[in-house]
């Protein structure tokens, strides 16, 4: 299972919460299985999908899926830290885990040699934390949301490998307003 | 605690009631004023991008944002500032510790007090210089003016000002 495969998978699960998605070929790709509202699509800043999703589940009481990569996260390793302190139940940090820069072209990450993002996030404090297989992502995603007391991280281990995409032809206004009218703030459109 | 009251009770007139600290001396009594603040949400964060990316979910969750740092932060935080909170033009305010302005003692802060307000600038950041305890007035005003102008904006606060702050 690629992420392709994965982001198709958990596609009704991401529909009816409120999505942050990384940068890049994780944007594209889920804009292209099923574009919502509700998804959050970044278009620079890597590395701050799971800091994005804690501020907005910070402030208000919708669930909250921060859509990560294991490069974006050992870019901002730190988040880690944060979320295990600070993290409300209604955020789950969700880190496709890869084992490759999969946007610029596949590169090995530190994930496939000796970096296990599972015990750092459990040495960060963040107590809820799995690691799982593409297949069991979906089941574990909603056991995390079901779950009204703790915020999740869940490791979903997958293969590389991209599809042939377009980048999001949305501009950047057009996904704030229609993300933040989803939420109920934005009145005018 | 004179100064930091002033600029916490301005900020919160502006509208803020969202806060992020990384710490600096001089932001000590703020860190500490508004850790025993319950009207609005404060927190510590490791580093300032991180908080950038925060303060970006807390406005999408209709929050209007501060995060606190020292200038250095700003550094640290250009590409998020410019990719995140200006591509989708989020209000964010900036309340900075101004470190290696004179009243410094720590030589090396020099190097970056030398280029902040280049940098702000290049990044089109509206600024507020506040250098004496009347500037801290216009606090209020300059953090509306985020939101209207749907900007981060930035608040320089000089050494001096800040340090005997008792």
């Amino acid at each position: 299972m690629n992420r392709f495969d994965l982001l198709n998978k958990i596609q009704n699960i991401l529909k009816d919460n409120l999505v942050i998605c990384n940068i890049g070929l994780p944007s594209q790709e889920l804009y292209k299985i099923n574009d919502q509202p509700n998804f959050f699509y970044m278009l620079g800043s890597m590395g701050l999908s799971s800091s994005i999703g804690l501020g907005l589940s910070l402030s208000q009481n919708k669930h909250v899926i921060s859509i990560d990569g294991d490069g974006s996260v050992l870019m901002n390793m730190n988040t880690l830290a944060t979320i295990g302190n600070r993290a409300p139940s209604n955020y789950t940090l969700l880190v496709i885990d890869n084992g490759s820069y999969g946007s610029t072209g596949d590169q090995r990450t530190f994930t496939d040699e000796n970096t296990s993002l599972k015990d750092v996030a459990l040495g960060a404090g963040c107590k809820k934390v799995i690691e799982c297989s593409g297949e069991e992502t979906l089941n574990e995603l909603s056991k995390a949301i079901e779950d009204k007391n703790n915020s999740y991280v869940i490791i979903s281990k997958i293969n590389s490998g991209n599809v042939k995409i377009d980048p999001i032809p949305l501009n950047p206004i057009t996904i704030r307003d229609r993300f933040r009218k989803f939420i109920g703030i934005v009145k005018y459109l | 605690m004179k100064i930091s009251k002033k600029i916490i009770d301005n900020l919160k007139k502006g509208g803020v009631d969202f806060y992020l600290s990384v710490p600096c001396k001089l932001l000590a009594n703020i860190i500490d004023i508004l850790e025993k603040d319950k009207e609005v949400y404060y927190s510590a964060v490791p580093r300032e991008e991180e908080g950038m990316g925060i303060c970006a979910g807390a406005y999408l969750g209709n929050k209007f944002p501060c995060i606190m740092m020292q200038n250095t932060g700003i550094g640290n935080s250009v590409n998020a500032i410019v990719s995140l909170l200006q591509l989708y033009q989020m209000p964010v305010v900036f309340l900075i510790s101004y470190r290696g302005t004179p009243g410094e003692p720590v030589g090396a802060q020099g190097g970056m007090a030398k280029i902040t307000e280049d940098i702000l600038q290049t990044l089109r950041i509206p600024l507020l210089h506040c250098t004496s305890e009347n500037d801290l007035e216009k606090i209020s005003t300059f953090s509306k003016h985020a939101k209207v102008v749907e900007s981060p904006v930035a608040i320089l606060c000089d050494f001096n000002l800040m340090k005997d702050d008792k």
